[in-house]
């Protein structure tokens, strides 16, 4: 069927916010559906209030809203845009939950919106357990047998059967409802126990429901990627078979494509499933991903539950076959059949068929337990890992090696290096309890001569998998025995062929990695380049997405005439470091690529646009070590390497290149150095006269004791060399001082301390500037709403600044321009500054791409990532000026631009929750609005807690220190004036009244009940204000701050942000909000 | 398995015609092998296909990087031996996991005494097919000279100097029973009739006979060379003729049955069956640069419009329009051929010839990778044929409505082709 003529104008909805189990997959899917429907010319409006991603950017979609995905606001769009259709199945859950929110308003039968791609009903259908269920029985499947019980003679019939219904067995998995985290949950093998977990869970579950389930624990889990068109055709993309067996997330297991351990019969018993579960559930065109678990002793299989959109897996599955899932899923949306759409890739056969690899992709996914002490780091079905990473190789030992390397996180030797390992205690339980490490646990057991058997009882882990690291540990006991000269040719490509990195060969063999390169480069053990074609080689591929293998053969890269230039990645999204730089690098590439350079584009990271096959001319899918990164660079022998654009991954890998004799295109390493190195820069800072926190530099407690008593009181401490604030804290005293000092050593034991002066109630701001090495361009400067001492990731900002006046913004940026001339960045740059008691500090530079360049570009609407890409390939800024690219530093703006961080703490029950000096936030909204508070207000109802609006909905908590007592009143009274009651602490109750507010005193969560705690738990308080005050109060804030996540309520945990909260309560009830697309700005 | 893994494995070559030759350990039985090269790109069915008597002189490479992880098991065995000459794989797996598993890959080429080698380059070996051509190779354990064994290859036999078929058909005939179970394409639950049918055995798989069966059909499996008398002495309601190895040029017996059948009997083949078929129809054949060997070839059924991705394997392939002249008012008004049979899937028309002998013929089925032609069908007589493998074994089920069509067929239903395939997805 051709494309549908009844249609012109498309509304797509994003996902939002990068959070845990919704990230920059996301970004690549609407990215891919916009182009993918624009292509065929139709108009696209889309809706996404995630700014550091492409999608919002403003060309690619015709009319680019970033306002709050939420019904409210997208009527709004709609209204204004009159779309003929919704695509509600590219944005993740948000997008489903959206437009599932529309129809039940009424607003799309209103306006006249046809939802294409899958119904509502189709929606409803996968997501409502029972619904699903039924559905599946009239098909002949089995879903997992579940009931629900509200008592424990209800649970004790599910499990034991009554009369003639017989009982699910031994063992079960309850779960009750409504817990965060799946509090309370458990194994019951026996009556006892499921007395216990059954009677807790009640307690717990806040509708005293629990589910108990059948337990399909060590059960094989495979995922199916299934598309389907108008006509019927159905195909499957690829097959997924999880290395850690049912009960840990998909999204928190090692995953490998395609399916290992099942025969042809199987999987395509799977296959017939697949495609009539998505008849059944009535997706009408699109892609759906089914999850199955298969009995490993009978094969007994059973559905686990479907998605009927793209997702993290579909991300996954395009990126492991080429096969670009999103952007056919959105062509079939309006009417093609898949024979009707080409593959990309051969661009001689259609999309209408099913991939065929001829590697083997291993994913693994990244956690940042680290940033969350104190919460459990078991592994369960609720997904918290925050990243991951994707290798290909041709053998699963090959890709595995290649994805530990990948992760950056310390595993590229598998825990070779880890003396935690040789501890005995516990040991058997490391291997058996998934955790992160447990990986590493599975791996040192086989070291230890454990049986593959015994492995997999304790596990579940197949054996195929288990087999394979043992083979791995047996080439490393094998390297263990040789020196490196005693390792001939073959072998050393047998070694290679493993995946072992040059790093892992030079630990077992006890030389440098410098010294195994040289030796195998020697014996002509270079890698082969291979390309993914979606065939199996079976047709030439007209596209450049390659991979590196040790097969010897002929390398599949074909290099041309043009100059070439390489741009290294930021690798697996974490915590600080995530979509923002994969954005900055996706945009050089486009920027290289129109001024007439080949680009070649390394990244391991399966979620981001950066990885799509077309966005550069070349994609080497690639771990971004040294190793890799220079084979590449042997391969493509680039006129250039950028680093500086990917955050601290690239950058830290400039210094090694260049010394490897890679060009460096842009800052240099030595001005790299000149920012990072803090006794260089602040000699500099000196030199220039700019002010800066006095710092000191400690080794050992005794030095920073030292130090301390110098600086003063409290300070600032961090590591060097870290990204995202990791291991930073402010110490009020000596006796914080020696916790942190224990606790750092472990963050970065070869780089030393910095101590700088905490400027209290200082204004941070955030500044994006270009340098060319001549002169510079400060492109935004970005005011922060929480007060300094709060990672600038984790704060709240504001393009213009707000508060500041139009001489400080002028000095911020003349210093700035100071500093990218003294430094000599070439490329991007970042300021961190200060204003304290009127005064100008500069706390950080940073020379290269940073995390709120995106946001900067947005707000401004200046491309700053584009333009710093091609300053780096040599062009002038004064250039620029002169075509009219960019416009006045001082220019006014008529519009503010707020961005606020998402926070990810409803995944980690048992961590701190208060904001610091380390970053924790996962993701960011953008607002834009006339005025500063309508702009913060909708950076807060973007975030899924939303804003009390009505006063009718509870109270307003607050709970201040002594010093900010004087400040909350006006605050507080604004509150009183719209309505809302207020409730406080005695302390802060006390000041209310003075100042003639009427207000209830309630305790603290430390105290008697009932106190604040239960009124949360009631639904009596719509909104916290809780500004932590001295130590003292620390356990009451933390204790508090948990409470208003668990009950879903609204934090604010400063002052200025208490300003700016009560400003947009204000503005949002008064319901004047409008929409503006980015393309009016 | 890697080499550091096996130090006592013995070493292997593989030479091709065009002297490329690959070192690499052997992985099956010990000795020397030669035959024609082909690649299959199926992820999984490493059992079928070298269970699959088509593959009969043929080596077969593994485009799949490892094989043999979930080993073998005798249920999913395509015949009672294996008959290709020889396997090549990147790695092979040498300790499977399955619990259906019975034997390892290595275990079951070594007792079948295929030679097979292990730690080669398959995507350079597959680029180098893809783009050179099928041609003559070896695989030797024996002898590691590659100048010797490349001249050796060289005045090796080609595959179609040789009746293949005569090796991998039933000496003897034997029958198996159809089932009474309705299928998903049945129209009610009811207990159904069966059907007689004949089988000619050119080199069968047990998917088809499993199939077959399946469809409530009687099977009296007969020798290759059966004459059409016999075969119609029996008293079939129809006949089935199968796939198997080879050229079909080089095997006439079949098609002249297959002549004799036609009119009389109703008749439905699948691969060497469909070409057998074709020739009978006075067709040419034609051999493809490297053949269809893999799981994911789509195909459109140019009556519902609707893509099956098949599974297949051949070399040989009919040249559609060799059967005769366009029937213009049957092919949508066009007269002149296309080379690229999917101008008419661009078009949704099946297109009809005329042919010699046996009245009209239309086009049903057309590859979308390529525009070959994959099924046809007589119009004046009952008989249709498919050159890709309904019964999958390994592969997609998309295509088993092709069975249900043949009992149709059989029963008199005019429209016998026009089933969903969806409807066989019901289980």
């Amino acid at each position: 069927m051709p494309r549908r003529e009844d249609i012109r104008k498309i509304l797509v909805i994003g996902s939002g916010p990068i959070v845990i189990g919704q990230a920059c997959e996301f970004d690549y899917s609407g990215t891919q559906a916009c182009e993918g429907l624009r292509s065929l010319g139709y108009e696209v409006v889309l809706v996404n209030s995630n700014p550091a991603t492409i999608m919002t950017d403003p060309e690619v979609a015709d009319r680019t809203y970033v306002e709050p995905i939420t019904a409210e606001f997208v009527e709004k769009v709609i209204e204004r845009e009159r779309p003929d259709a919704l695509l509600p199945n590219m944005g993740g859950q948000t997008g489903l939950n959206c437009a599932i929110e529309l129809d039940e308003a009424g607003v799309l039968e209103r306006y006249g919106v046809e939802v294409i791609g899958c119904d509502i009903d189709s929606i409803r259908l996968g997501e409502d357990r029972k619904l699903f269920a039924d559905a599946m029985e009239e098909i002949g499947l089995s879903i997992c047998r579940s009931g629900f019980a509200y008592s424990l003679q209800e649970a004790e019939d599910i499990v034991m059967g009554t009369g003639d219904e017989p009982g699910l067995g031994f063992p079960v998995i309850i779960r009750p409802s409504f817990t965060l985290g799946g509090a309370g949950g458990g194994i019951a093998y026996d009556i006892d126990e499921l007395r216990q977990i059954v009677s807790q869970g009640l307690d717990l579950s806040a509708n005293s429901e629990v589910l108990v389930e059948e337990s399909i624990q060590g059960w094989k889990e495979i995922e199916m990627e299934v598309m389907r068109d108008a006509a019927g055709n159905g195909i499957v993309i690829c097959s997924i078979e999880n290395l850690d067996p049912m009960g840990v997330h998909t999204g928190d297991s090692i995953t490998v494509a395609p399916a290992q351990t099942l025969t042809d019969v199987e999987l395509m018993r799977l296959r017939d499933y697949s495609l009539a579960i998505l008849e059944k559930v009535g997706v009408a065109t699109g892609g759906s991903n089914v999850q199955f678990a298969v009995n490993p002793d009978d094969g007994r299989v059973i559905v686990v539950e479907m998605n009927p959109r793209v997702s993290r897996s579909s991300a996954l599955a395009s990126k492991a076959t080429g096969f670009p899932i999103a952007k056919v899923a959105a062509q079939l949306a309006v009417g093609l059949t898949l024979d009707e759409i080409d593959n990309d890739i051969t661009r001689v056969t259609p999309a209408c068929f099913e991939p065929s690899i001829d590697y083997c992709v291993v994913k693994v996914p990244r956690f940042a337990f680290e940033k969350f002490k104190g919460t459990s780091e078991v592994l369960s079905t609720r997904m918290k890992a925050v990243g991951e990473v994707m290798a290909i190789g041709r053998t699963f030992e090959e890709s595995f090696n290649k994805a530990m390397r990948s992760l950056e996180q310390g595993d590229a030797l598998l825990g070779a290096d880890d003396p935690a390992l040789a501890d005995e205690q516990d040991f058997r339980q490391k291997v058996s309890v998934p955790t992160p490490q447990r990986i590493v646990y599975v791996i040192e057991a086989l070291r230890r001569g454990w049986d593959v058997d015994d492995i997999y009882e304790l596990t579940g882990i197949d054996r195929f998998y288990l087999s394979r690291l043992a083979d791995i540990v047996s080439v490393e006991r094998w390297l263990a025995d040789r020196r490196l000269f005693d390792i001939s040719e073959p072998e050393m490509r047998a070694v290679k062929q493993m995946g072992f990195s040059d790093v892992q060969i030079a630990h077992f063999c006890g030389c440098t990695e410098l010294e195994v390169r040289a030796w195998r480069k020697a014996q002509s053990v270079v890698p082969e380049i291979m390309t993914v074609d979606t065939c199996g080689g079976e047709f030439p591929a007209r596209t450049s997405y390659h991979y590196k293998t040790y097969d010897a053969g002929d390398s599949e890269a074909h290099v041309s005439d043009r100059s070439r230039v390489v741009i290294l990645s930021a690798g697996p999204n974490r915590i600080g470091q995530g979509i923002e730089f994969d954005y900055c690098c996706v945009h050089a590439s486009k920027a290289l690529h129109e001024r007439g350079y080949e680009t070649v584009m390394v990244n391991c990271n399966p979620e981001t646009v950066s990885t799509d096959y077309d966005t550069s001319d070349k994609l080497y899918f690639e771990p971004l070590t040294f190793e890799d990164v220079l084979d590449v660079c042997d391969a493509e022998e680039p006129v250039g390497v950028i680093c500086s654009l990917g955050g601290q991954t690239p950058i830290n890998l400039a210094a090694r290149l260049k010394e490897a004799g890679v060009p460096i295109m842009g800052t240099q390493p030595d001005a790299i150095d000149l920012a990072e190195d803090r006794d260089r820069f602040s000699s500099l800072l000196d030199e220039l006269g700019v002010a800066y926190p006095s710092s000191a530099v400690a080794s050992t407690y005794e030095q920073a004791l030292e130090a301390a008593q110098q600086v003063g009181y409290p300070l600032l401490v961090r590591p060097s060399y870290v990204l995202g604030g990791r291991g930073m804290a402010i110490v009020y005293d000596a006796e914080h001082l020696r916790a942190y000092m224990d606790e750092a050593t472990r963050v970065s034991t070869d780089h030393p301390i910095y101590l700088d002066s905490f400027l209290d109630s200082a204004v941070e701001l955030d500044v994006d500037a270009l340098a060319d090495g001549e002169e510079c361009y400060v492109g935004a400067v970005l005011e922060q709403i929480e007060e300094a001492g709060i990672h600038s990731g984790d704060s709240a900002c504001c393009m213009p600044p707000y508060s500041l006046s139009d001489a400080m913004v002028a000095e911020v940026r003349e210093t700035t321009h100071k500093l990218a001339r003294a430094v000599g960045v070439v490329g991007a740059l970042n300021v961190q500054y200060a204003v304290h008691n009127g005064i100008l500090y500069v706390i950080e530079m940073n020379p290269r791409a940073s995390r709120t360049l995106p946001f900067s570009s947005k707000a401004s609407g200046v491309p700053l990532a584009r333009l710093a890409a091609r300053v780096m390939a040599g062009e002038r800024l004064a250039d620029m000026r002169a075509a009219g690219e960019l416009p006045d530093e001082a220019r006014d703006f008529d519009y503010f631009a707020c961005k606020e961080a998402v926070l990810p703490f409803d995944r980690f029950p048992g961590s701190k929750m208060a904001l610091g000096p380390e970053m924790r936030s996962t993701g960011e909204v953008m607002g834009i609005d006339a005025t500063f508070p309508g702009a913060y207000a909708k950076t807060q109802l973007a975030i899924s807690y939303g804003l009390p609006l009505d006063p009718a909905s509870g109270k307003v908590f607050v709970s201040v220190r002594d010093r900010d007592k004087r400040a909350i009143v006006a605050v507080a009274r604004e509150f009183a004036l719209m309505g809302y009651g207020l409730c406080a602490t005695t302390g802060t109750a006390k000041a209310l009244r003075a100042a003639g507010l009427e207000c209830e005193s309630v305790r603290r969560t430390s105290e008697m009940r009932p106190n604040i705690g239960t009124m949360l738990s009631s639904g009596k308080v719509s909104l916290v204000i809780n500004v932590p005050g001295d130590p003292s109060t620390r356990e009451d804030f933390y204790g508090l701050r948990e409470l208003a996540v668990r009950y879903r309520v609204t934090n604010v945990t400063t002052l200025p942000g208490a300003q700016a909260m009560v400003e947009a309560i204000r503005i949002a009830r008064g319901g004047s909000l409008g929409v503006r697309a980015l393309q009016d700005l | 398995m890697n080499q550091l893994l096996a130090p006592t494995a013995r070493r292997a070559l593989l030479a091709l015609e065009d002297g490329t030759t690959f070192e690499g350990l052997s992985a099956g039985a010990e000795g020397e092998t030669f035959g024609e090269i082909v690649f299959n790109t199926s992820l999984t069915g490493y059992q079928e296909v070298v269970s699959d008597p088509s593959y009969a002189g043929q080596v077969v490479t593994f485009t799949y990087p490892q094989i043999g992880n979930y080993g073998t098991c005798a249920a999913d065995m395509q015949s009672d031996r294996l008959s290709l000459a020889g396997v090549v794989v990147r790695d092979m797996c040498h300790e499977p996991s399955n619990w259906r598993s019975e034997r390892s890959l290595p275990e079951l080429l070594r007792e079948s005494g295929v030679v097979a080698i292990e730690g080669v380059n398959t995507r350079a070996l597959t680029l180098r097919v893809r783009d050179g051509g099928t041609m003559r190779c070896a695989i030797s354990t024996v002898d590691l000279d590659p100048e010797s064994l490349v001249a050796r290859v060289r005045e090796s036999a080609p595959i179609s100097e040789r009746n293949w078929v005569a090796d991998v058909s039933c000496k003897e005939a034997y029958e198996v029973a159809g089932s009474t179970e309705p299928t998903a394409f049945a129209a009610s639950d009811e207990p159904r009739a069966t059907h007689k049918v004949v089988a000619l055995d050119c080199g069968e798989k047990r998917g088809i006979l499993q199939n077959l069966v399946a469809a409530g059909l009687d099977v009296t499996v007969v020798p290759w060379d059966t004459p059409a008398e016999e075969i119609l002495a029996m008293g079939p309601e129809g006949v089935f003729l199968s796939n198997g190895p080879g050229d079909p040029r080089s095997v006439p017996e079949p098609s002249a049955c297959a002549a004799e059948l036609i009119g009389k009997v109703p008749l439905f083949g699948i691969c060497l069956g469909h070409q057998m078929l074709s020739l009978a129809l006075g067709a040419s054949i034609e051999k493809l640069p490297y053949g269809h060997h893999g799981g994911n070839q789509p195909v459109m059924n140019l009556l519902s419009g609707m893509v099956e991705i098949t599974a297949q394997n051949h070399n040989y392939g009919l040249d559609f329009a060799s059967l005769g002249a366009l029937v213009p008012e049957l092919s949508g008004g066009e007269s002149e051929h296309h080379d690229d049979l999917r101008w008419w899937c661009e078009r949704h028309v099946a297109p009809v010839v005329e042919t010699e002998r046996f009245g009209r013929v239309r086009l049903t089925h057309v590859n979308l990778n390529d525009g070959t032609p994959e099924g046809i069908q007589l119009l004046d007589e009952r008989a249709f044929s498919v050159q890709y493998h309904p019964e999958a074994s390994p592969g997609p089920h998309d295509a088993t409505y092709l069975f249900e069509a043949f009992r149709r067929l059989i029963e008199g239903d005019a429209d016998y082709l026009a089933i969903d395939v969806r409807e066989g997805r019901r289980f």
